[in-house]
């Protein structure tokens, strides 16, 4: 299972829950079983631009994308970009 | 008993006060991590939703059923494909009319509306404004495309309108199924002809609740009143005002010749002219006004956001204005004098007050 971790707000969005377990091919698969997809994705499916994902500690611009496979026992980390005041 | 929504950058903080409206006590902050762009709580049902967005999670609207103490977010919010836009902001959330159970407005960048009728879980863009054949004559402001005003004639129940930065004022008379430009009148200064049909940079607009073929506008290029539910407009500023620019605009429930603005220098100096916190007043539908601003502070240069003022039905009627430095102030007796009520807070966007048990 793949384990995903979620920032604080949404986790709060999440209902509170901030690390999900799921069984996903993919990166894509996994970021769309969350119940915050509507927050992390765009009405036309595209990731927001300034979500970041890591699969293990590696940016997902430097895999193979929202395609990127998962073995199953990935730790994939969602950050907002650090910006703004 | 009184609650004002005070939507800022940082979340939502709800000051509740008895009808006096003297010690205000605070709930919140609510929604914490986002810019609450327009908070309003429906008198039908006494549930709140406001219009949401994050900088890195996008645009939604969350509402609670409780006051604040738990909170949904709409279902995933969106523009058809086929139009080409894809949502950026929300901006503004109006409850519909009585007895029209679950209905409600939303307005959005980039100049789009959607409509409601469960009670804000899920929402439908309204295709006749995404599609208006004047859309390639609109144009952005400095907020966005924003579809900032929605208001509803609350007499008949096919009127409605909106106010879009910049493309102008629109009035339905089928409940949104069609929109007629209803800007005549109104200059767009910056454009090079100065009357076009659209392209209008609508900073606010309100219908009077009690006379509501009464119209009052605060545009980029100055105050303005319709008695003919928008089909033309008179320009009122010259007359006691210190500039025609501005955002915000408040009335009198009761009275349809009284309205309030809040004055800014211009477009290339946005805060208050003269160096105080000014709020001017007409009671004379524009006519004259004169400065309504007893208790507020001066000197200050500060600005009041287009959603940032708003005006209770009691009796005597409250106005409310919150600034972009984070005070908000409170007048119980119609605009003669003003209070503090809270300070300190992050930037507010918007103020809603509503008397609610």
């Amino acid at each position: 299972m793949a384990v995903v971790l979620l920032p604080s707000l949404l986790a709060t969005e999440a209902g509170g829950q901030q690390r999900f377990e799921l069984d996903a091919g993919t990166v894509a698969e996994a970021l769309r079983a969350l119940p915050i997809v509507d927050l992390i994705f765009d009405e036309r499916g595209e990731l927001r631009p300034l979500v970041n994902v890591y699969v293990d500690g590696v940016d997902l611009r430097d895999r193979d994308g929202l395609e990127t496979r998962l073995a199953g026992s990935e730790e994939i980390r969602l950050v907002g970009a650090v910006a703004g005041g | 008993m009184v609650r004002i929504l005070v939507g800022t950058r940082k979340g939502l903080f709800i000051f509740v006060a008895g009808d006096e409206r003297r010690d205000w006590t605070l709930e919140g902050p609510h929604l914490v991590g986002w810019e609450i762009f327009h908070a309003v709580l429906d008198p039908r049902d006494g549930s709140i939703h406001a219009a949401t967005n994050n900088p890195v999670y996008g645009a939604t609207v969350h509402t609670s059923t409780d006051l604040g103490v738990s909170w949904t977010r709409a279902e995933e919010l969106g523009l058809p494909e086929e139009s080409g836009l894809t949502l950026e902001k929300t901006w503004h959330v109006e409850p519909g009319r009585e007895g029209e159970n679950g209905r409600l407005w939303l307005g959005g960048a980039p100049g789009v509306l959607f409509r409601s009728d469960d009670g804000g879980a899920n929402w439908e863009a309204v295709e006749s404004l995404v599609n208006h054949e004047t859309r390639d004559r609109w144009h952005p402001g400095a907020g966005g495309m924003c579809c900032h005003s929605i208001q509803l004639d609350p007499l008949s129940p096919e009127q409605m309108y909106v106010g879009i930065s910049a493309a102008g004022v629109f009035r339905s008379e089928d409940g949104g199924a069609s929109w007629t430009p209803a800007n005549q009148g109104t200059a767009a200064d910056f454009l090079p002809d100065p009357f076009p049909p659209v392209g209008q940079c609508v900073h606010k607009v309100l219908v009077h609740p009690q006379q509501p073929e009464r119209l009052w506008q605060q545009n980029h290029c100055g105050v303005y009143r319709s008695d003919d539910r928008g089909e033309r407009w008179e320009r009122l500023e010259g007359n006691g005002l210190p500039s025609g620019f501005g955002f915000p605009l408040a009335l009198d429930p009761r009275d349809p010749d009284t309205a309030f603005v809040v004055p800014e220098v211009g477009a290339e100096n946005r805060v208050t002219p003269d160096g105080r916190l000014g709020v001017y007043r007409t009671r004379d539908a524009g006519a004259s006004w004169e400065l309504a601003s007893n208790g507020l502070p001066e000197p200050a240069w500060v600005a009041v956001m287009r959603e940032g003022f708003s005006f209770d039905r009691l009796d005597p009627f409250g106005v409310y204005l919150g600034t972009q430095s984070g005070s908000v102030f409170v007048s119980a007796d119609g605009g003669e004098s003003w209070s503090e009520a809270a300070s300190q807070l992050p930037p507010i966007l918007s103020v809603e007050a509503v008397a609610w048990p």
